[in-house]
């Protein structure tokens, strides 16, 4: 397939990432290397992966937006619907769940009053079981948008949950 | 010398004709018997005209898969499939036969056709009084190969 | 590249350095099975079929993607890769459906085929089958979702093989699925490739869609009807209560000029055939002017005895015929010798959709220019002049792609639009469509300012192609064509192809429907041996062209019009009030705009439906067989010979049938049906067929063959279903000068089919209509 040079058109993105997706995709020897990078930018900057940056991405490259697609759905990181302003994933891999992360994921439910992958209706939390997010170390460990919380009980939770909702309001 | 010989023979065999005669019958008393069966008695793997069967729900259990009349040696079985719709359901599956017939001049009962059946709609009943004077009143459609409709039809109850 | 030697299962092998093991093995008569290694296609290795043991490499291997290698020692055949296929075969079918019974693939599906050999009837997982709705992601693609075994084939010939890249893989692990670039639906070329390839039942066509099973039709390989590639078609056939209904059509054997290719309207536009509309019954026009159905007795011999009337009160140049780009070579041969032997008169033409003549006499005197489509695929250089491939020529189109990919041949693109083809181009030049001729003069050195740097670059890459392949449109025509032969006869070892519209539109130019050409593009006024063959009453001088002759009618000159397969008042844009001076005869399958105002109408088979040979537009013959069948229509030839004989004319004069008799009439024949089919083989291959029928139309390919010298092709190779390829014309009739050509009215008019459109014809039929429907649609949608 030809790549074909992208239109200037207007763009969804900030003027910042624009301009780093235009240095990203002359940076690969291949332009669809530069394709997870954008993604996980996009989601960073729109809170998840919306058609619209679909769209654009695939325009940006030069691949159809099925192509786009396939990658996105590939990965359990990149997420194609909103979560909440906190989105919590706990770890429940080997590590951790011998610590307690199983123990930890049930506690944040009900304390959440969310299931895995829901957001409260307040849309302040977001709760995601997820794989090993490499601080098995500290286990059991949580990651909280990119910040990580280690070592955790369930009032250590609660804690931090309380943080964050206090922050929320802000 | 030969006659008295040709005579003991004859003699010896009307003897047990004469015998017989007193016996009770063996035979079965076809047709003057009582009952629906007039006197006809089956074992119960005999292979008669066959019965297209319906399931639980009353729908029929052929799905025209062509199966028995692939396996068909006399080529005496033909179907025309049509698809099921929402309004219209007649099989389970996504498929029903639109028309089934089987030919009874060249159908030879081995039921070939029975056993690869993969939904077990097709079966051989009793019926047996088959013949006819008119050869095309023996290619029997499939409304006259329909078992008939349950009374009461169960509505399935789907899993919750 | 050097051959290497290796063992499989202990026997010797050779195979050329870089194969892959499946191909050398199977090529060696050992199989390895495999669901997602297509030939042709990228390496998938996805569905772990083709395991093999390689000595010293610890693990077992995959034979798709391991290139063999000199003294490379094989297992296939062990219990350790039979238990590893049966193990994989039990993964496949852990979420597959086992409703074979009612699968589409059922009796050919290649999941079926490999359990039987391979598989275990238990599974070892008794967990309940995830089930998901069957969903239509366009007028003709269903796809099944729990039947899909992964092996990613509908996927990579959507994109590699088609350039359409429709289809992808979303999720992974188990929830990976095949999905449509719609979301829900498919947008694309609806080609039925994915369908065709799948191995599976996953993907269904709505047109056989739960209708049969496929040991329960009847076969028949014959050419398809509609572009001027003449696609090999197999269609399915079952019987019906007026004859022989087709079911389906698709690439069964694959044995065909195409290969694996078939395209919407080789796939799916056979349903014309079955149209509610179509005639069966001849129609009569009565008193009260309107037409009335009447018996084929009645119809003939009125309409044989008016041309007759005709013929002989008001001369031969008052009547005029119009030959079909459908028709077989025999029709259209034998409507023309029926026209300047019997009706007397040269005012007979087609629908002229590429100027073939000026091609003919651009390349008089040449032996082997014209390429055949098959070196579509193998040519290292290819320049494509005008013409879309992709939308009218889909065949080439996928041999160009494939070359591409296969052999990184090199192709050129000139056109006037950004054709899609432009996207595996090496270069591609747009120029404005009334400059073709003048870029035609400049690619032979002339100079012209209106083309720049990039033509002039182009002109100097492609003067150091040995071997190129040219293929031109129907916009170049007349002097452009002799033009840009020329400058290609300049290059080494170039060769030709000319891009015409349906599927017999070359035959029908080399059988001779021209006013000024007689078969094998034999002019007129210089008739050689036609003179002798067709009679006192051929005329000397050339007859009106189709406008002309529309236009006498107009003006109420033209006594009689003869249309066969035709449809020139739609085509031609034609007043109705025109031809009312006009008797008019049409033979057609519908009522047509044309059939509309005819006095006699006579309902005909179409191409599924007779047997003869075709001539694609690059020249290859084809043997086209009889498949369907339906009640109450005749072909051209019978209608054609029929007609001659009403009107009082010698029909052995007209087809030379009956002189075959030396035919060996089965005395030697087998018992088994294959011995006598492999018998009908070479008794036609030896010409001792008996034709003893007016009706066959093997008698007139023996005349085409003795009157066209450029026709000289293996009868043996024909019968057999192989493509023969001809030359527009011989070395011997190079001397014959086409005079007056430059000043020679090319008459063409491009039919401009798309992929989803074909002529009239294409109206009928309700697939083809359904798609191109569906997406204007979309185009209408994504406009708004």
């Amino acid at each position: 397939m030809t790549t074909e040079a992208p239109m200037k058109a207007p763009t969804i993105f900030s003027s910042e990432l624009a301009a780093r997706f235009d240095k990203l995709v002359a940076l690969y020897p291949a332009r669809r290397s530069a394709l997870i990078p954008m993604l996980l930018y996009a989601q960073d900057e729109q809170g998840y992966v919306t058609d619209a940056a679909i769209e654009e991405i695939a325009r940006r490259i030069g691949i159809t937006p099925l192509d786009v697609r396939n990658v996105l759905s590939y990965y359990s990181l990149l997420r194609t619907k909103p979560v909440g302003k906190y989105h919590v994933q706990v770890c429940t891999n080997i590590s951790c769940m011998l610590r307690g992360g199983q123990e930890l994921f049930e506690h944040c439910k009900e304390h959440l009053g969310i299931g895995h992958k829901e957001t409260t209706p307040d849309g302040v939390f977001s709760l995601e079981e997820v794989e090993c997010i490499g601080a098995c170390s500290w286990a059991p460990a949580v990651q909280v948008n990119y910040d990580f919380h280690d070592n955790l009980t369930a009032d250590a939770m609660d804690a931090v949950l309380d943080q964050y909702r206090k922050q929320a309001g802000k | 010398m030969s006659i008295v010989r040709d005579i003991a023979s004859v003699a010896k065999g009307m003897s047990i004709t004469f015998k017989e005669m007193f016996e009770p019958t063996q035979v079965e008393n076809y047709p003057d018997g009582p009952g629906p069966m007039h006197g006809a008695q089956f074992e119960e793997r005999f292979r008669g005209q066959h019965v297209l069967q319906r399931d639980e729900n009353g729908l029929e259990k052929c799905v025209a898969c062509f199966l028995c009349a692939a396996a068909c040696p006399a080529n005496c079985i033909y179907i025309e499939a049509a698809e099921n719709t929402a309004e219209q359901r007649i099989s389970s599956a996504e498929r029903y036969a639109k028309v089934y017939n089987i030919d009874y001049n060249r159908c030879i009962f081995c039921g070939y056709c029975v056993e690869a059946c993969p939904t077990d709609a097709i079966t051989h009943g009793h019926g047996f009084e088959l013949a006819s004077l008119n050869a095309t009143s023996l290619v029997m459609r499939k409304e006259q190969l329909l078992t008939a409709m349950p009374a009461q039809p169960t509505t399935p109850t789907l899993p919750k | 590249m050097a051959d290497v030697t290796l063992t499989v299962d202990g026997k010797k092998i050779t195979a050329p350095a870089g194969t892959l093991l499946i191909d050398a093995c199977r090529k060696a008569g050992i199989e390895i099975p495999a669901f997602c290694y297509y030939p042709g296609l990228s390496l998938q290795a996805a569905c772990r079929m083709c395991v093999v043991r390689i000595e010293k490499i610890p693990k077992l291997q995959t034979a798709c993607t391991t290139p063999v290698a000199e003294g490379m020692i094989v297992a296939t055949d062990t219990d350790e890769i039979k238990q590893s296929r049966k193990a994989m075969l039990q993964l496949v079918l852990a979420n597959h459906p086992l409703d074979c019974p009612v699968c589409d693939a059922g009796g050919e599906c290649e999941l079926q085929d490999m359990t039987f050999k391979y598989g275990a009837a238990d599974s070892n997982f008794v967990d309940v089958k995830n089930h998901r709705e069957e969903q239509q992601w366009s007028p003709v693609v269903y796809f099944d979702r729990p039947r899909c075994i992964l092996c990613y084939r509908c996927v990579r010939v959507c994109g590699e093989g088609m350039d359409v890249w429709a289809l992808g893989v979303q999720n992974r692990g188990v929830s990976s699925v095949i999905a449509p670039n719609g979301g829900d639906h498919l947008d694309c070329e609806e080609c039925g490739m994915c369908i065709d390839i799948c191995p599976v039942g996953a993907l269904t066509s709505d047109t056989y869609r739960y209708k049969t099973r496929p040991w329960e039709m009847t076969h028949v390989s014959t050419i398809c009807t509609h572009c001027g590639d003449g696609c090999k078609t197999t269609l399915g056939l079952r019987s019906s209560s007026d004859g022989m209904e087709i079911i389906r059509g698709d690439n069964r054997d694959k044995s065909g000029i195409n290969g694996d290719f078939l395209c919407v309207k080789g796939r799916y536009a056979f349903d014309f055939a079955n149209h509610k509309d179509r005639l069966t019954q001849p129609l009569l026009r009565n008193a009260e002017g309107k037409l009335v159905p009447a018996s084929w007795e009645e119809a003939l011999t009125f309409a044989g005895q008016r041309l007759h009337e005709i013929r002989d009160t008001r001369g031969g140049e008052q009547i005029g015929v119009i030959g079909s780009n459908r028709a077989t070579n025999e029709e259209s041969y034998l409507l023309q010798k029926f026209a300047r032997s019997v009706l007397g008169t040269n005012n007979i033409d087609h629908h002229r959709t590429a100027d073939y003549v000026s091609f003919a006499k651009a390349l008089a005197g040449q032996e082997q220019r014209a390429a055949s489509l098959r070196e579509a695929e193998t040519a290292p250089a290819i320049l494509l002049i005008g013409g879309d491939p992709t939308e009218q020529h889909p065949m080439l189109a996928w041999n160009l792609r494939t070359n591409v990919r296969h052999n990184r041949a090199r192709i050129y693109v000139v056109n006037h639009q950004e054709i899609k083809l432009r996207r595996q181009a090496t270069s591609f030049l747009k120029i404005s469509a009334e400059n073709y001729s003048a870029f035609t003069r400049f690619l032979a050195g002339e100079e012209n300012s209106i083309f720049g740097a990039e033509a002039t670059a182009l002109r100097e890459t492609l003067a150091t192609e040995p071997n190129l392949l040219v293929i031109f449109g129907s916009e170049l025509r007349g002097a452009a064509i002799e033009a840009l032969v020329r400058y290609g006869l300049s290059l080494p070892d170039t060769k030709f192809a000319c891009l015409g519209d349906y599927v017999n539109s070359r035959g029908a130019a080399d059988m001779g429907l021209y006013p000024d050409m007689l078969p094998g593009y034999v002019p007129v006024q210089q008739p050689g041996a036609f003179a002798t063959e067709y009679g006192e009453r051929f005329p000397a001088a050339p007859g009106l062209d189709l406008p002309s002759m529309l236009d006498v009618a107009a003006r109420g000159n033209l006594a009689a019009l003869y249309v066969v397969g035709s449809n020139p008042v739609h085509r031609y844009g034609v007043a109705a009030a025109s031809l009312k001076n006009t008797f008019l005869i049409v033979q057609d399958m519908f009522l047509t705009e044309t059939a509309l105002l005819a006095d006699v109408v006579l309902p005909i088979a179409n191409l599924y439906e007779k047997a003869g040979t075709v001539t694609n537009t690059y020249g290859d013959l084809q043997l086209v067989r009889k498949a369907a069948d339906r009640a109450g229509v005749r072909t051209d030839l019978e209608l054609i010979v029929r007609l001659a004989d009403t009107m009082g004319a010698d029909v052995h004069a007209l087809v030379p049938f009956g002189q075959g008799t030396r035919a060996d009439m089965g005395q030697s024949r087998g018992a088994q049906s294959g011995e006598a089919d492999r018998h009908a083989v070479w008794l036609a291959a030896q010409n001792l067929e008996p034709k003893l029928s007016p009706f066959d139309p093997s008698a007139l390919l023996d005349e085409i063959q003795r009157l066209i010298p450029s026709y000289s092709f293996s009868r043996l190779e024909l019968f057999a279903g192989n493509d023969q390829h001809v030359q527009a014309t011989s070395k011997n009739n190079a001397l014959v000068q086409i005079s007056n050509l430059s000043q020679r009215p090319d008459g063409v008019l491009p039919s401009m089919d798309t992929l989803f459109t074909s002529g009239t014809m294409g109206r009928y039929s309700s697939k083809l209509t359904e798609v191109h429907d569906s997406r204007n649609k979309e185009i209408l949608v994504a406009a708004n």
